[in-house]
């Protein structure tokens, strides 16, 4: 177990650094200081989100970020839309989605990434830990967008799930 | 070659900044903070990603191109988490005047 810490923290710290790199070039007076700051980055990063055993799927993963995209598309031009027009079309109000992923990191990445579907916006959570969104139009089929969502991320993050 | 990709950075930029002005008006326009925030959110996150789609034809390989995306991912998750924290304080507000 120690083991497998201690090659999570020479990864996160090799790609902290190797982005401070990018970020401000490789100056060597610069690198010193740049050392300084990926070992911080990678304490406060271990202690925020321990390495898991979990091991992610790529494929998936860059099917959902495929779909962020076209989402933040959506969502972008949905809300224009409505913004734009004269009658200003508004149906808000609140939708409950009992969420299946476990509370902590993997269920606020999922609120993040519901944050920029069309018309959706995460409120917190209500008394029995479901998710709690705020709609801008609660006739569009929200949940059943946010069920695809999430079947993903289950996938994406190892489990196993056999929604697609 | 150079003039496509400048019209391709003229589109998309414009294209975002349209976005920005969507957002801006329906924090004028929008009833209440909730529905507000969805219009920040949403257009925002979209205009500036068109704004840097834009800009990296014109950026330097890599480390400006860089650079730039990891603004527009960062300008993402801030607006992620900031707004789903704005939310939950306002519907706090709106359960319990």
């Amino acid at each position: 177990m120690k083991n497998v810490s201690v090659r999570a923290a020479m990864a996160r710290g090799a790609g902290f650094f190797g982005f401070w790199l990018v970020l401000i070039g490789t100056d060597p007076v610069d690198g010193v200081a740049g050392l300084f700051a990926a070992a911080a980055a990678t304490g406060a990063s271990l202690r925020l989100l321990p390495p898991g055993g979990g091991r992610l799927r790529y494929a998936v993963l860059a099917r959902l970020a495929l779909r962020f995209g076209q989402e933040s598309i959506m969502g972008g031009v949905d809300v224009a839309r409505r913004v734009l027009s004269v009658r200003l079309p508004l149906r808000p109000g609140f939708l409950v989605y009992p969420v299946r992923l476990p509370p902590g990191p993997a269920c606020n990445t999922f609120g993040a990434l519901t944050s920029v579907l069309p018309g959706t916006l995460p409120a917190g959570v209500d008394d029995h830990g479901a998710l709690l969104y705020h709609c801008l139009d609660v006739e569009q089929p929200v949940a059943a967008q946010l069920a695809i969502d999430e079947g993903l991320l289950i996938r994406a993050l190892g489990g196993t799930h056999d929604d697609t | 070659m150079s003039l496509v990709l400048d019209i391709f950075t003229i589109v998309a930029v414009s294209a975002g900044a349209f976005f920005f002005l969507a957002g801006t008006v329906g924090l004028l326009r929008f009833p209440d903070t909730l529905t507000r925030l969805h219009a920040l959110t949403k257009a925002d996150n979209l205009g500036l990603g068109l704004v840097v789609m834009g800009l990296l034809p014109q950026a330097e390989w890599p480390f400006d191109s860089i650079k730039l995306i990891a603004i527009w991912l960062f300008a993402l998750l801030a607006g992620a988490t900031v707004g789903q924290l704005m939310a939950r304080a306002a519907r706090r507000e709106q359960t319990t005047p």
